[in-house]
Order: structure tokens, then C-alpha cells, then sequence
């Protein structure tokens, strides 16, 4: 009898062989001793060696397809899965969205800056928050703020013979003034908010 | 129903499996066979034995039980395992999570029993 119990449980340990093929040598060799070991302490148990008594004990250890699962590790609830790839989208079109924001209206007068625009907003890199902001606080672009500063010295045209005294007309100081810090706000918060959602692209594109 | 009845028994099984196995090594060392019988001594903990083995396996690289081999009085030497220093913060840190959820699970799964 003893040796169809051998039979049995050797044909168990190839197939628990087999199911662990996949796994390093090392943890293969540990699995199968460990269960050998079970096995030869659970038969040294027995009142009685028959056929019955040893397809039991193999059964109460299982299907050997199941330790391989176990040693495989659980379906993972415990460990979370990466979080995707933040952006789908090459990251030259992110690059083309401020260029395009910042510039497009002087490229292409206002469709250049509409062009950044739907870039923007198409784009997975930015928060809606950012947005807004690049939206808002970029309206037109360099374009606007140039285009200011062209009316702004047609109108206050200085001007007179060569050599001669300057004259300028139009404009009074104070509004003058104004209209420079105007100007300069328009071409500097742009600009800011171009660096800042560029900084917020690449803190997003290599997370530390 | 009863099926997933039987997934969430089994899940849950499996989630607090490695926490009974660390438990029974808190007062003492064990070899295989001993922390298997002891386990299956509670009905419904272990369905297949020989997947405690496995499980023991990833503890030890885990780095919450270390095992060595002692003689056996009788056959071929025995892997004792025993816990960690991290394998003891670590059943010592369940042990508070699980009492937490056991007595919320409880208090209102009990209630509906008294009525």
C-alpha cells in the first residue's frame, strides 16, 4: 500500500512542481520542501495508511494550482495601482499651447492666441483652475499689449524738425503714466503666467 | 447572493490570515505543520493548507517572521519560524485596527440581532 501512497503524493509534488515553474528556483525549492515536509508529518500522523487517507490529506493541502495562485500574491487590494500617466498627449503640444498663448497673437492676430487657447484647454496637464488663470490673465497674449503700446505712441507722437525742439501732443501725464503701467502689467502678468504654467508642466510631467 | 457571500468570507479570510498566523507566533516559534494544525484547529480559517506555505514564504521576505531549521525528534529537521521586531509592530498595530472595525461592524450588526 505504502507505495501507491507514494505514487500519490509524488504525482502531487510534480504537479505543485509544475504550477511554481514559473517562479525563481530558490522560492520554488522552499515551496515544495516546505509542502514535502507537511506532507511526510501529516502521513507519520496516520492510524491507518490507506489510499483514502492519503487522497484526504492531499486534499485538505489543496490543489496544488491553488498554492501556485497564493504564492503568485493576492489580486492585489493592497497594493494600489499606479496612478496613470498624467498626460496622454506628446508634451510638445503643451509647449506649443504657451507658445501659442504668449505669441500666437502676433503671429496669426487673434486666431493665434485662440489657437494657444483651445491647446490649453484640450490639454491633461493643467488643472481647470490653471486654466482659468491662463485664460484670464493672458487675454491676447504679448499681442494686446504691444498692440497698446503701438496706438499709445501714435498718439502721443512726439516729434519736431531735427535739430529743433521737441514737441509732443496729446496725452497728458498722468494718463500717460497710467497707460505705461498698464502696459507693462499686460506684457509682465502674461509672461508670469506663462512661466508659472510651464513650471506646473514640468513638476506634472516628472513627478519626483 | 450566496456566492458572494462566499467571495467576501473568502476575501476576508485572506486579508486577516496573515495576522492569525502572526498572532500564533507571538508566544512562540513554530515549524510549518504545528502553525498549520494550529490555525485549522478554528474552523474556517484554513480551506487549503498548503497555502499558509506561500503566505509564510512572502512574511519572512516581508521581514515580519525569520525562520531557522532545528533538528525533529523525529524525521528530517523542521523550519521554525518565529516573529520580527516589525512583524510584532506589525500584528501590534492590526490588533488596534481590527478591534476598531470588529466593535463599529458589531455594534451594528449585534443591535439588529437583539430586536
Amino acid at each position: 500500500m505504502s507505495t501507491r501512497a507514494d505514487e500519490l503524493i509524488n504525482e502531487y509534488l510534480d504537479r505543485l512542481e509544475e504550477g511554481l515553474a514559473d517562479f525563481p528556483p530558490t522560492r520554488r525549492r522552499e515551496l515544495v520542501q516546505e509542502i514535502s515536509a507537511h506532507i511526510a508529518e501529516a502521513r507519520a500522523s496516520l492510524e491507518n495508511e490507506d489510499e483514502a487517507s492519503i487522497r484526504n490529506l492531499l486534499d485538505r493541502i489543496g490543489d496544488p494550482a491553488d498554492i501556485a495562485a497564493e504564492a503568485a500574491g493576492p489580486p492585489a487590494p493592497e497594493a494600489p495601482l499606479p496612478p496613470p500617466p498624467a498626460k496622454t498627449r506628446g508634451g510638445g503640444w503643451d509647449v506649443a499651447a504657451l507658445v501659442m498663448l504668449l505669441v500666437g497673437g502676433l503671429i496669426v492676430p487673434v486666431i493665434g492666441w485662440f489657437i494657444g487657447l483651445a491647446l490649453l484647454w484640450t490639454s491633461e496637464t493643467w488643472s481647470t483652475g490653471e486654466k482659468l488663470l491662463g485664460t484670464l490673465l493672458v487675454p491676447g497674449g504679448l499681442a494686446l499689449p504691444l498692440f497698446l503700446l503701438t496706438i499709445g505712441t501714435s498718439v502721443n507722437s512726439c516729434g519736431g524738425p531735427v535739430g529743433g525742439p521737441i514737441t509732443c501732443t496729446g496725452g497728458n501725464g498722468v494718463g500717460s503714466a497710467a497707460a505705461a503701467v498698464l502696459v507693462i502689467a499686460l506684457l509682465v502678468v502674461p509672461i508670469a503666467v506663462v512661466a508659472y504654467l510651464a513650471r506646473r508642466r514640468s513638476q506634472v510631467a516628472a513627478p519626483a | 447572493m450566496v456566492a458572494t457571500q462566499d467571495a467576501l468570507l473568502a476575501q476576508m479570510r485572506r486579508g486577516t490570515l496573515q495576522y492569525c498566523v502572526l498572532s500564533l507566533l507571538a508566544d512562540e516559534e513554530r515549524y510549518g505543520f504545528d502553525l498549520v494544525r494550529g490555525l485549522a484547529e478554528l474552523d474556517g480559517m484554513v480551506t487549503s493548507e498548503g497555502t499558509i506555505y506561500p503566505l509564510l514564504s512572502r512574511l519572512r521576505r516581508d521581514g515580519l517572521v525569520e525562520s531557522n531549521w532545528q533538528e525533529s525528534p523525529s524525521g528530517p529537521p523542521r523550519r521554525y519560524y518565529r516573529l520580527t521586531n516589525a512583524g510584532r509592530a506589525a500584528l501590534d498595530a492590526f490588533r488596534l485596527e481590527w478591534r476598531r472595525f470588529r466593535d463599529a461592524v458589531d455594534h451594528f450588526v449585534e443591535r439588529k440581532d437583539e430586536r
